[in-house]
């Protein structure tokens, strides 16, 4: 039997044409129910599921009772009618002014972002120490399918995506934005940048090629549906750069680094963190040779068989794998100069990263944007080796070597890069033997790790909030009307092959004149075009298009530019 | 005439709680959060227009705030929430179309100052006539706007144009409405007469309301009224006509690639005087222009439409390879501007309304009308001359035109450029020469000519305007906002090719998932602002082809 007493979610009930029905207003939707129903649900909040029997049997059959019931879980499981979990009534109550940011990311169990330990890949990693600190300054409302509390200012709300179009004008008085994270398959993301009302999305990047180029082509999808008020970020300079090679807005690819826990990955005693490692691996040759080190999932991408050549390459020095499990390799023959280090909590990684004389970092993967693991390395003070290539450049600066990488012009499964396993022994070695090199690298890394922290990504997304918000009000209705007509030269009466324009009418959709003097004002059909376009879609559509009926990129950029102008002075 | 909107609203319950208003939408089973002016044009939609709507609720809100609630609730529409489109065409009330009266109330917004000093005396007066007529069949009601306190100082000028009802609209400082917007309240039909599209233009924006647009055959225009015509014809939509006065202008759009549904040949009435002898006409025009030869020899008559260069080196030509003919010109340009014209020939214009009497007299001295069948040529003036009984000799590509079927001959001629043909002189001359001569065919021709005066009447011209207004209102009105609408909404978006590095543009429709042919997303986008002529103009200016336009 369905138990009550229940939280009811805010309903309102009224009979039209004799029917009844009940409005669920937090999930905006309006439900036909039986007289039954409706009596249950005015008793629903008070009594136990036996008294409302008992209130009612004089009324209806039991029968209809029971049966009602039922329907009632089918009603709880479409997240109807009841509230699921707790009642969070107290988060959205008007006195609490906090802001607060819906956080969309399907498919990611939300309780694993505040279980640091259950998380291995580093963009989910990136994103628990985000949203960590993110915390000191915004509610965390994570969309899910129940009410309650995760942590201290963090909830999983009961709200489907597919309710955002019909909750918009609520979730824009209730949230300062949205955050959510790009994927590649995703379907769920591009419908929202219809509504208009929704609140601004901000949509974080973290693999912008690879895949076969699914990545940036879903990538360059969102940038066409975003509204003007919406915006990506991207984990490094690099990537952002990337994208805005793709496209004509590069404002929308906003540069948000990750950051680093600088208390937890500091530099230690090495001798006492080789020891431990030694200790835990059951291998002495960490403490008694030069050690490379290497922590991440061992696959192709990250390069895993690059670091199995360096270490045949470099049979005078010991290279550890720290990583979840050793995955295919364990099935290979091993150089006898690689160690698997196997995987350490989360806690313990300072250790492992300190015992390392030098950090290599080979993933060729197109997801690669940042590489987190290369920040805690430098946080405890282990000078890094990574390819030239994507942005973990930019997240070394001069800290580290930079080793020669092949790019590859056009994405090749999953690979863009491959880096050069002779530069890299090369520097690994020069490294190895230049002590005075390795200190002042050292110091170094440990400078710019404290540089880049987890509470300045946390508030650079909440200015890059405010600064949506700020493009928000800025954006123009585009009320213009025009036609578009052959265009006849009067004083060339030999011409007859027609020539067209469009016609810009000095009285825009709300019939008002929103331009002085003459009421038709000529201009070219791609000015006219744009004007049309602008009408439903948006500018970074017309730029899709533009750069498909224009040829030459300056001409349609200035074509766009202008007629945002237009709307912009006449809205 | 009731309005329908392009959505219906569908089975719905207001209801407030907390403050906040809501609807719920019965058939989609979604609840809106709405603001108080949604709340209040959700009373009014789909029962009143949004002209109606704005109306009665500007006092209370913002204009701005009420067009926004207007458009977010048909954005919800076309999301599927609370609104449903109209499937196809709009509905439209055919039975109750006409008033009580049986007349339909039609809006002549109509710049009557500007355009009576710019167009000719004859024009104008084809106008009062057509008007003055059409009051019979509609009730006509113009526009007017005057600051408010003060008469307005226009209403004079629709003097004398027959029972127009002026609406004056006082208009404040705040108000910025053009006269489009007042337009949209309780015509039938829209009829303009404006010849330069200004404020005309406006009018085709409006939903629903079937739009008659006379054009006239003005010479001084010759160049512009082409660009009106093709103007007008790009912008029409299909329950809108186009009303030219003679078969060779829509001939002519042809050539451009104007579609004929759209347009109507609907021939200006012919004012026929008391007929007098030939002999006495022709004596009296010999004396008015001191020209003894027009009372001696044949008269030819030229009812020209050519532009005016060409004009004047076609008439001396002409008159110079028939010395034995007099040549009487009607041409407002030459008679204004070619001063001494050969001896044996006198040019007329008819100016005001002292010139335009004796019109008929020199009509009358006519022993063959030529005239050449260009946009430009005044086929009222051609009808007139040959009412009295005078064969035509038209010089023409398209054939006799049918305005003047039995009643003439064609001279074949090809476009020159613009408003003028090649006139083939010494067959020309040769064909007149022929004509002027008696025959049984000369005599049949100048029976069919004397029919002409009871073929051409005003009545007909009200008439058959009027059943333009009525086919337009039966017609599905494929107009700005009730085009089918597609399904899916699209994304114009780049897309790279792993392949070659290369990207390219492409849509991708949410729903499906998939990219799309780009043309067939353009001509859906654009077909929802835009008529199919104005779609084809966007495809043909970028040279691209689509099966979907």
């Amino acid at each position: 039997m369905f138990d009550f007493p229940r939280v009811l979610h805010r309903l309102y009930l009224f009979e039209e044409e004799e029917v009844l029905y009940a409005a669920d207003i937090e999930k905006a939707r309006v439900i036909e129910i039986s007289a039954v129903i409706a009596d249950i649900l005015k008793l629903a909040e008070e009594q136990k599921s036996e008294e409302i029997v008992q209130t009612l049997k004089t009324s209806y059959p039991e029968d209809e009772i029971l049966e009602a019931f039922e329907r009632f879980a089918e009603f709880e499981k479409e997240g109807l009618l009841f509230n699921r979990g707790e009642s969070l009534r107290g988060t959205f109550a008007i006195k609490n002014k906090r802001r607060k940011l819906l956080v969309v990311i399907p498919n990611i169990t939300t309780d694993s972002f505040f279980d640091i330990e259950t998380l291995y890949a580093g963009t989910n990693m990136a994103l628990s120490y985000m949203f960590e600190h993110l915390t000191k300054y915004v509610d965390l409302h994570f969309a899910g399918s129940q009410n309650r509390k995760l942590a201290d200012n963090v909830c999983e709300v009961d709200i489907s995506v597919a309710d955002f179009g019909r909750l918009s004008r609520k979730l824009n008085e209730t949230y300062f934005g949205i955050l959510t994270l790009h994927r590649d398959h995703e379907t769920w993301l591009l419908p929202l940048y219809q509504h208009k009302e929704l609140p601004p999305i901000l949509v974080q990047c973290h693999a912008p090629r690879g895949h076969g180029g699914n990545a940036l082509n879903s990538m360059l999808r969102h940038y066409a549906a975003m509204r003007d008020f919406d915006a990506f970020t991207a984990p490094s300079d690099y990537v952002a750069e990337f994208y805005s090679n793709y496209v004509w807005d590069p404002s929308f690819f906003n540069t948000l680094r990750n950051g680093v826990d600088s208390a937890l990955f500091c530099p230690m005693e090495k001798e006492t963190a080789k020891k431990e490692l030694a200790e835990h691996v059951g291998d002495d040759r960490i403490v008694t040779t030069p050690t490379v080190g290497y922590l991440s999932r061992v696959q192709s991408e990250k390069g895993a068989s690059v670091y199995l050549k360096l270490a045949e390459l470099n049979p005078h020095l010991l290279f550890l794998i720290a990583g979840p499990h050793f995955g295919r390799y364990q099935l290979r023959e091993l150089p006898d100069n690689l160690v698997y280090a196997g995987f350490h909590p989360r806690e313990k990684l300072p250790m492992v990263y300190n015992a390392f004389d030098v950090y290599c970092f080979l993933s060729m993967s197109g997801e690669e944007t940042f590489g987190l693991t290369v920040l805690e390395a430098m946080a405890c003070g282990v000078p890094p080796i990574v390819p030239n290539f994507d942005g973990v450049p930019s997240v070394v600066g001069d800290a580290g070597l930079i080793a020669d990488a092949e790019n590859f012009d056009q994405d090749i499964g999953t690979l863009v890069s491959y880096p050069c396993p002779i530069d890299f022994s090369e520097k690994i070695n020069r490294l190895l033997s230049d002590d005075g090199m390795r200190q002042t690298l050292s110091q170094k890394a440990r400078k710019r790790a404290l540089s880049l922290t987890w509470d300045k990504t946390a508030q650079r997304i909440i200015q890059l909030f405010e600064s949506l918000h700020k493009k928000r009000q800025l954006v123009s209705p585009n009320k213009l009307l025009n036609a578009f007509t052959p265009d006849i030269e009067v004083s060339n009466p030999k011409q007859h092959h027609l020539k067209y324009k469009s016609i810009l009418l000095s009285m825009n959709k709300h019939y008002q004149r929103s331009l002085m003097g003459d009421t038709l004002y000529s201009q070219r059909v791609e000015d006219g075009l744009v004007i049309t376009l602008l009408r439903n879609h948006t500018a970074r559509e017309v730029e899709a298009l533009l750069a498909e009926f224009i040829e030459d990129e300056a001409e349609a950029k200035t074509i766009l530019q202008r007629v945002r102008g237009l709307i912009h002075a006449t809205a | 005439m009731t309005l329908h909107a392009h959505y219906r609203l569908n089975r719905h319950r207001k209801f407030e709680q907390e403050r906040r208003k809501y609807v719920a939408d019965l058939e989609t089973n979604d609840i809106v959060h709405v603001n108080d002016v949604e709340w209040e044009i959700l009373s009014r939609y789909g029962t009143q227009t949004h002209y109606q709507i704005v109306e009665a609720l500007k006092e209370e809100y913002k204009v701005e705030s009420i067009f926004d609630g207007i458009e977010r609730l048909e954005r919800l529409g076309q999301q599927g929430s609370l609104l449903s489109v109209i499937d196809g065409a709009a509905k439209r009330d055919t039975d109750s179309w006409k008033q009580k009266d049986g007349k339909p109330k039609l809006l002549v917004p109509f710049h009557f100052t500007n355009e009576k000093t710019s167009l000719d005396y004859t024009t104008n007066l084809n106008r009062y006539q057509f008007l003055t007529h059409l009051t019979q069949f509609a009730d006509l009601e113009t526009l007017t706007f005057s600051k408010a306190g003060e008469e307005d100082s226009k209403a004079q000028d629709f003097q004398g144009y027959g029972n127009i009802r002026i609406r004056d609209i006082e208009t404040e400082e705040s108000s910025a409405f053009g006269p489009a917007w007042y337009a949209m309240n309780g015509y039938d039909g829209i009829l303009l007469l404006s010849q330069f599209l200004t404020d005309d233009f406006l009018y085709y924006q409006l939903p629903n309301v079937p739009i008659v647009h006379c054009i006239e055959d003005v010479q001084k225009l010759q160049g512009s009224t082409l660009e009106t015509l093709l103007n007008i014809s790009a912008l029409q939509n299909s329950n809108d006509t186009l009303i030219v006065r003679s078969s060779w202008v829509k001939e002519r759009l042809t050539e451009y690639g104007v579609p004929g549904e759209g347009v109507s040949v609907i021939p200006n009435g012919i004012n026929v005087g008391e007929p007098i002898d030939k002999p006495l006409a022709k004596q009296y025009t010999a004396t008015l222009f001191e020209k003894p030869m027009f009372s001696q020899q044949p008269v030819v008559g030229l009812i020209s439409g050519f532009e005016p260069n060409f004009g004047a080196e076609l008439v001396s030509a002409f008159a110079h390879a028939n010395p034995h003919l007099a040549i009487f010109v009607y041409d407002s340009f030459l008679a204004e501007y070619y001063k001494n014209p050969p001896d044996n020939v006198v040019i007329f214009s008819a100016n005001d309304e002292e010139t335009r009497s004796v019109l008929p007299i020199f009509f009358q001295a006519l022993d063959i009308v030529c005239f050449p069948a260009i946009p430009g040529t005044p086929l009222s003036l051609v009808l007139e001359g040959m009412a009295y009984g005078t064969p035509c000799v038209a010089m023409t590509k398209y054939g006799l035109p049918p305005e003047v079927e039995g009643a003439g001959t064609v001279v074949k001629s090809e476009w020159r450029g613009g408003g003028n043909f090649r006139v083939p002189m010494p067959e020309l001359s040769n064909v007149v020469n022929q004509w002027l001569k008696p025959s049984h065919t000369r005599a049949e021709c100048e029976t069919a000519a004397k029919r002409l005066a009871q073929k051409f009447t005003w009545e007909k011209v009200a008439q058959e305007t009027v059943r333009s207004i009525e086919e337009g209102h039966r017609k599905p009105s494929v107009n700005v906002s009730n085009r089918q609408r597609t399904l899916l909404p699209s994304v114009f978006c780049r897309r790279y090719n792993p392949g070659t590095g290369d990207t390219t543009s492409n849509v991708y429709r949410i729903g499906t998932n998939k990219y799309d042919c780009l043309e067939t997303a353009l001509v859906e986008m654009l077909a929802e602002h835009h008529t199919p002529a104005e779609v084809k103009t966007v495809f043909k200016h970028f040279r691209r082809e689509t099966s979907a336009s």
